[in-house]
């Protein structure tokens, strides 16, 4: 028997009306449907402007799809369609089963690197001590030093905002994890830590969508390679059998 | 292919969300005669909140919403869209129209469009408080600091002269007011500093609801940024539920989680601030956004 999808994604749509040219469309993609059980680690892949972003985004309900439904086991059995939901009811979703981590961290003007990482945590309802314990052991795990902790988020370098960004979605292991390009400023000693940490959490049954755009990466990290083209799903892969071409092809 | 998805059906999970703590049904507010073919002449489609018809204004209509304790609801739209209209006929500045709103507190539900005056004034001192854009509307300009904040703590009760001292101390240590300016004028205070002395006002007695209306608006950029920054913390450590009235985005993404937009007295768009700033779908709103992005 197959064992129960964590996510389980079925004929999505996506596409924007853009009213200030003259109500133009512009599909992201078109009829997606996939899904991924504890522990697994599918891999988008495919050319840059091929939907990869827009589907995590829809996901993650930053972008409202147009058609379909978005199933997310939130106990044993029990599932919620994110398409169906209300906004509060969302946000709830989100600050408890779904850690997403962009490429850019939107970070939140005027906030220290170790408050975004506690107010993450706080949100997946740790007590304060705990968040505080939690948050520095995140940040230690991505190598950003305690020097660090209380300077503004937006100050830092590009490389060291996206490990405070990688430790506040990881601060306590979700449900679901989405990455965009979460590596993509990181020097090869950083990149380490942070292969590892995602490794470490697919270990602890952390269902994982991810977008990078080096074949290292997807070979050693993904079970799965999901291959979009023109905003279609239209193919899976092994990692290991993996064109280099095509991956390098999202760079 | 294999990861096509399976055909079978879910149960469906019950969801627990926070409860309401402010909640605003059908709200509506027009200056002049009206009725439904005058409301029906104003809008986004008439693109005027002015009735060609009778010249009635329609400055808010149909305006729902709830807000959860610990939870901030934003309203964003340009001036004469409405929102300062809505938040003032909550705060009981002006009078509503039609439509209900209604707040529930651990010994019942109050409503408040329909309390009568001295009702209002006792739901104002202890259980809805407003920051204004101009602290000369929240606070009395030829008084102290102590003594304005003095002013909603004596009018719940509080005699002992002592205690409200303390009291309002804290209150200005919490939104980081020197003390030592305590006993100045708010006359003599800067911007910044009149705002902050506003927001301690409002927090006095401990409010289940406050409504900012463009707090940080007018104020130097290093000066909003500072009172920003003291509302957010203010509001993640009250279980306050709050509405943020903006025109300005920045604000709007730093305060709140959901947001309205309105234009010309109505609600054009609502989602979470995240989906409007990243996928806008009514006209008015992308214009916005594109507004505030550039």
């Amino acid at each position: 028997m197959r064992r129960d999808p964590v996510l389980d994604v079925r004929r999505l749509s996506k596409s924007f009306i853009l009213h200030a040219v003259s109500g133009r469309e512009v599909v992201a993609f078109n009829d997606v449907s996939f899904n991924i059980t504890v522990g697994e680690h599918v891999a988008l892949a495919g050319m840059s402007g091929a939907g990869k972003s827009s589907l995590l985004k829809c996901i993650y309900r930053t972008y409202r799809p147009n058609e379909g439904e978005v199933w997310l086991q939130i106990h044993a059995g029990e599932y919620v369609d994110m398409c169906a939901l209300s906004d509060v009811e969302i946000a709830a979703i989100r600050s408890h089963e779904i850690g997403y981590v962009s490429q850019f961290l939107r970070s939140e003007p005027r906030r220290g690197a170790l408050d975004i990482v506690v107010k993450s945590a706080l949100q997946r309802g740790m007590n304060h001590d705990d968040a505080h314990d939690a948050a520095k052991l995140a940040l230690q795990r991505v190598g950003i030093e305690p020097r660090l902790w209380d300077v503004y988020a937006s100050v830092l370098s590009g490389g060291e905002k996206q490990r405070v960004n990688l430790a506040a979605g990881t601060v306590h292991p979700p449900r679901l994890l989405l990455l965009d390009e979460p590596l993509s400023a990181l020097d090869p000693e950083n990149r380490a830590l942070a292969l590892d940490l995602i490794s470490s959490l697919s270990h602890r049954g952390v269902a994982v969508v991810s977008i990078f755009h080096d074949l290292e990466a997807i070979q050693r990290l993904a079970s799965r390679v999901l291959v979009m083209e023109k905003g279609r799903l239209i193919a899976e892969r092994n990692p290991q059998e993996l064109d280099e071409r095509l991956a390098a092809a999202a760079r | 292919m294999t990861t096509a998805s399976t055909d079978r059906r879910f149960t469906v999970a019950r969801l627990s969300v926070p409860a309401w703590m402010l909640k605003v049904e059908g709200l509506g507010k027009v200056y002049g005669p009206h009725d439904d073919r005058i409301v029906g002449s104003t809008g986004p489609e008439a693109g005027t909140a002015k009735s060609p018809i009778n010249g009635s204004v329609v400055a808010a209509w149909n305006v729902s919403f709830a807000v959860a304790a610990g939870e901030a609801l934003g309203i964003v739209g340009e001036s004469g869209s409405g929102k300062s209209t809505v938040l003032r006929c909550l705060a009981g500045d002006t009078s509503s129209t039609t439509g209900s709103a209604t707040i529930r507190l651990a010994d019942g539900d109050v409503s408040l469009l329909d309390a009568d005056a001295a009702k209002r004034r006792r739901l104002r001192i202890d259980t809805v408080s407003v920051v204004y854009q101009d602290p000369a509307e929240g606070l009395k300009l030829n008084v102290t600091a102590g003594g304005n904040i003095a002013e909603p703590l004596t009018a719940a009760g509080w005699r002992n002269f002592g205690k409200i001292r303390a009291r309002a101390s804290d209150l200005l240590s919490r939104t980081e007011v020197p003390l030592n300016r305590m006993d100045d004028l708010v006359r003599a205070f800067s911007g910044g500093m009149r705002q902050r002395v506003q927001i301690a006002k409002a927090l006095a007695n401990s409010p289940s609801v406050v409504l900012f209306d463009e707090p940080t608006t007018g104020l130097d950029a290093s000066v909003a940024a500072g009172v920003l920054d003291l509302i957010r913390s203010l509001l993640e450590e009250h279980r306050i539920a709050a509405v943020v009235v903006s025109h300005d985005f920045s604000v709007i993404e730093m305060l709140t989680q959901r947001c309205l937009v309105m234009q010309h007295g109505r609600v054009v768009e609502s989602a979470l601030t995240d989906q409007l700033l990243e996928d806008p779908h009514h006209p008015y709103t992308q214009r916005l956004v594109a507004a505030a992005r550039a």
